[in-house]
C-alpha cells in the first residue's frame, strides 16, 4: 500500500497558514540554508515544528553538480541542522552555484558532460559519508542550454542517479519548463529516467519572460501550478510504485492558504488518478507477462 | 570536455555584466584569454546568446528576492 505525503514549502509569510491547517499537510519543506546561521530562537522554532509535523531539510547552497569538491564546512552546517531536527530525509539540487570564488547566486545548470557526473557522485558520496544519509537530489530548471555539453538532460541525470545512492527529487515545474524551451517532449523524459528512484515531488508555477519569438519560461515559483504539470505528476505516479512525496513550492506573490491547500488537494487527486491508472493497466501487464 | 576553468569563466559572465559584455563581443578571444581548453572554447563561442541574457537577468531579479527575505530555489 501506498503512503504518498503531501506537504508545503515552509515560507516566514506562510507560517501562520501552515500551521492552522496542520491536519491538511503530511509534510512541511524547509530551506536549510535559512537555518544555517539562524538565530537560537529561529532554531528553537524550527524543532517545534519538527516536532508537530514531519520535516524535510532543502539545500540551495551547496553546488553539488561540479567538478570542485563541496566544502566540508557546508556539509558541517547541514550535519549540525540534520542533527538538530531529525528531517525525514534531506536534498540539494544537481547544480553548481559558484566558481572560481564567485557566487552566482543562483542554481546553475552545470555542463552535462562525463566530467560533471564525476564530480556529482563524489560530492554526493562525500556529502553522504560526512552527514551520514546520501540527500536525494533535484533536476534544476535552466533559461539557457548548459555550455559544454555533450548529452541531454535526462541521459546526464539517469547516470547520476544510476550510479549514486541518492534517489531523485524530481521538480516537475523544473522538467516542464525545461521540455518548453529546449524543445523535448515531459512524458518521454519521465519514461526514460530511473523511475524507481523517484522519492520527492515538487510543484511550482512559472511565467513567461523575454520578447515575443524567443520567450522562455521562467521558473520562478511565485505562480499557481499550471495543469500540465499535474499532468505530469498524475503520469509519474501511473509508473511509480512506490510511496511519493510532493511539495508544493511558492516563494512570493502569496495567495491565500485556502488556494495553496487547494493546490496540494489537486496533487493528491492528480496522484490518486495516477494510481488508479496503473491498477486499470495491471491485468493487461500481467497478461503480457 | 568540462572543467572547473569552464564552470569559473560561465560563473563569471553570468554575474558580471561588463565581462558579459567583453564575452559577447569577442567571445573566442575571452574564452582562450581565460585558459579555456579548445573543446570549451568552441562551446562558449555557440553558446546560447538569449539564454545567457535572460538567465543574468534573472540572477538579478533573484539578488532582489533574497535581499527581501531568506533563500528561494
Amino acid at each position: 500500500m501506498n503512503a504518498d505525503r503531501f506537504g508545503i514549502g515552509w515560507r516566514p509569510r506562510l507560517a501562520a497558514g501552515i500551521l492552522s491547517h496542520l491536519d491538511r499537510l503530511d509534510v512541511v519543506e524547509v530551506i536549510a540554508d535559512d537555518y544555517f546561521h539562524a538565530a537560537r530562537d529561529q532554531r528553537r522554532a524550527l524543532r517545534t515544528l519538527a516536532a508537530q509535523v514531519p520535516i524535510t531539510l532543502h539545500g540551495v547552497s551547496l553546488g553539488m553538480a561540479s567538478t570542485v569538491p563541496v566544502e566540508a564546512k557546508r556539509l558541517g552546517q547541514m550535519v549540525r541542522l540534520c542533527e538538530e531536527v531529525k528531517p525525514t530525509f534531506w536534498s540539494e539540487h544537481l547544480a553548481f552555484v559558484r566558481g572560481g570564488g564567485i557566487e552566482i547566486g543562483h542554481l546553475a545548470a552545470p555542463p552535462r558532460t562525463e566530467a560533471t557526473i564525476e564530480g556529482a557522485l563524489a560530492n554526493l558520496a562525500r556529502a553522504k559519508r560526512i552527514v551520514g544519509v546520501a540527500p536525494q537530489v533535484e533536476n534544476v530548471a535552466t533559461l539557457i542550454e548548459p555550455p559544454g555539453s555533450d548529452r541531454d538532460e535526462a541521459a546526464w541525470l539517469s547516470a547520476i542517479i544510476r550510479n549514486s545512492e541518492s534517489d531523485l527529487l524530481l521538480d516537475l515545474h523544473n522538467l516542464h519548463a525545461n521540455a518548453l524551451n529546449f524543445g523535448f517532449d515531459a512524458p518521454e523524459f519521465i519514461a526514460r529516467i530511473p523511475i524507481e528512484r523517484v522519492a520527492t515531488i515538487h510543484l511550482a508555477g512559472g511565467k513567461w519572460i523575454g520578447p515575443q519569438g524567443t520567450q522562455r519560461l521562467l521558473d520562478d515559483h511565485l505562480h499557481d501550478v499550471p495543469d500540465p504539470v499535474y499532468e505530469l505528476l498524475a503520469a509519474v505516479a501511473a509508473r511509480a510504485p512506490q510511496a511519493l512525496t510532493v511539495i508544493l513550492e511558492r516563494d512570493g506573490n502569496f495567495p491565500s492558504i485556502a488556494s495553496l491547500l487547494a493546490q496540494v488537494d489537486r496533487a493528491r487527486e492528480a496522484v490518486a488518478r495516477g494510481r488508479a491508472d496503473s491498477r486499470a493497466l495491471l491485468p493487461a501487464r500481467e497478461e503480457a507477462a | 570536455m568540462s572543467s572547473s576553468r569552464l564552470e569559473s569563466f560561465l560563473a563569471t559572465i553570468y554575474v558580471d555584466a561588463d565581462a558579459r559584455a567583453r564575452f559577447l563581443a569577442d567571445p573566442r578571444g575571452e574564452a582562450t584569454r581565460a585558459g579555456l581548453a579548445a573543446p570549451e572554447i568552441e562551446s562558449v563561442v555557440n553558446i546560447d546568446r538569449v539564454g545567457l541574457e535572460m538567465f543574468a537577468h534573472s540572477l538579478n531579479h533573484k539578488k532582489a528576492q533574497k535581499a527581501h527575505g531568506h533563500q528561494t530555489n
